[in-house]
């Protein structure tokens, strides 16, 4: 491999072959042509986007969406997941609906949610919310049931009590699971809240797209694909490097 | 003696769906307070059994078991266990301190006591001033002696250990057991330790019980009069000692 070559990083490489591969499809073919952006073009248009405050008023929306659904969703599906966790009955009777529940995906509530709640921001939020509190209630719980028996009978020889051993055994373990749940949570999260506005005209970036596709603008339209990409890219990355950091005793 | 711990009659089954399995049948034993014992047995008789109603976590079928005479029916104060799986047993988001420090929660210690008592428990292993590393930063040797100063900072009257030695290399091991026959000299702890290595039986027990049969029984109590302080390298090489694990040997094979 040549010098020049190797001090690229391998991701990037692949990120460069794919804006090429992009490129040759838009302005040489199958989809060259008004109705498809080519690489440049929606580059060149998010290059001005990132300038417009209608851009940045329609990120935002969907950051609080995708943050305060996370977030509510967060507060309900730990402590649930906690409480169904600590017994066997309760974690094996619930485990089933709550399976049902998650694999809805939650497109298919919002002519519901409109119908109830209206194309509104609080849409969005309660579709991110149903999204990731299911799936996030039964990882907890998992995480919970998880604790090494090993571990917790050991505590019972030294006389600790439930409460230790949910604070110092239950807890920690399911931490491992909690951080694997948030991590597709968040992402889940920014998915929901840009469906949500694209669909559901609840608002933000995906509202924001679906004007721009109305309008037959392709390169804004792929120039706000590209930006969600990135964030995306990124939020993952930190989160990776948060869990990693809280459950730091994870494969030592 | 006084007794420290007596076993009356101890019966235990496990009702499954396939079935009802007899693992221990009508077991007597008492144990002398300070005395060390070993329990042996082929594999699968129910060693570990006898030893988790020992510490309180099931309850026997039948009998019962005194600690100083009073009926046991959970696990007993003054008693710590050391068990095989180190890495299981000790809490890889805790540093060593602060799996010793949790048991120590119970008993009202002041924060100089109980730092105190941590201290002088990892000296007694030979880990002074390793408190501050998590379990995985040491050795399986190193995180066998934390196992075991956990035990020992709770200042217990009844050490309990199950295959404590199993899980390290032969060199550690032998370093251990002279650990563990330290601290019964130092504190007078009252020791029971499973094991299926019938040397390692006969270099530390006072007394060792060989569990035998299905469902289970005490097939013989061996007393091992060899004196103390004992060593690695004579005791393991007196003519008393090879007739001993020959004689504990034969038994646990069910040739004698």
């Amino acid at each position: 491999m040549p010098a020049v070559l190797r001090r690229i990083p391998a991701g990037m490489l692949s990120a460069v072959v794919a804006l090429i591969v992009w490129q040759i499809i838009g302005s040489v073919g199958p989809l060259a042509g008004d109705s498809f952006a080519t690489a440049t073009e929606a580059i060149s248009a998010l290059w001005v986007l990132v300038r417009e405050a209608t851009f940045w008023l329609a990120f935002w929306e969907t950051v609080q969406m995708a943050a305060i659904g996370f977030a509510i969703s967060m507060v309900i599906a730990i402590p649930l997941g906690m409480l169904i966790g600590l017994s066997r009955f309760s974690y094996r009777s619930s485990k089933f609906t709550f399976d049902f529940l998650k694999v809805i995906p939650p497109i298919v509530l919002i002519p519901i949610a409109i119908l109830v709640i209206g194309p509104t921001l609080a849409m969005g939020v309660a579709l991110v919310v149903f999204a990731n509190v299911f799936s996030m209630a039964i990882q907890t719980a998992y995480g919970v049931r998880d604790a090494d028996p090993v571990l917790l009978e050991t505590m019972r020889c030294f006389r600790m009590g439930l409460a230790k051993q949910i604070r110092y055994a239950r807890l920690p373990s399911a931490a491992v699971q909690i951080g694997i749940g948030m991590r597709l949570a968040l992402a889940a999260s920014l998915v929901v809240a840009v469906v949500a506005g694209l669909v559901g005209g609840a608002g933000g970036l995906g509202t924001f797209l679906a004007l721009t596709q109305s309008a037959g603008n392709a390169d804004d339209t792929y120039a706000v694909i590209l930006f969600l990409g990135a964030i995306g890219v990124a939020l993952s990355r930190l989160l990776v490097r948060g869990h990693r950091r809280l459950v730091f005793w994870v494969g030592r | 003696m006084t007794t420290a711990i007596a076993i009356n009659g101890v019966s235990m089954e496990y009702v499954t769906p396939e079935g009802t399995t007899h693992v221990l049948d009508n077991v007597s034993y008492e144990v002398s307070e300070g005395s060390f014992v070993a329990i042996v047995g082929p594999s699968g008789v129910g060693k570990t059994t006898l030893l988790r109603l020992l510490s309180g976590l099931q309850k026997p079928t039948a009998g019962e078991i005194l600690i100083r005479g009073e009926r046991i029916s959970g696990p007993p104060a003054g008693l710590a266990v050391v068990l095989q799986d180190y890495t299981r047993s000790l809490m890889p988001w805790l540093t060593v301190e602060r799996n010793i420090a949790l048991p120590l929660k119970n008993q009202k210690l002041s924060k100089a006591d109980r730092s105190e008592r941590i201290e002088s428990s990892l000296e007694e292993v030979g880990l002074s001033g390793q408190g501050g590393k998590y379990p995985w930063q040491m050795s399986g040797g190193m995180q066998q002696r934390a196992s075991i100063a956990r035990a020992l900072a709770v200042r217990p009257s009844i050490l309990v250990m199950d295959e404590p030695f199993a899980s390290v290399d032969a060199q550690t091991r032998f370093d251990l057991e002279d650990l563990v026959l330290k601290v019964r000299d130092d504190f007078g702890i009252t020791t029971l330790m499973v094991t299926h290595d019938i040397d390692e039986a006969v270099y530390l027990s006072d007394e060792i019980v060989v569990l035998h049969g299905r469902p289970a029984k005490v097939r013989d109590v061996v007393t091992v009069d060899i004196p103390f302080p004992r060593s690695q390298i004579q005791t393991r090489n007196a003519p008393r000692f090879a007739e001993l694990r020959t004689h504990v040997y034969a038994m646990v094979r069910g040739l004698e």
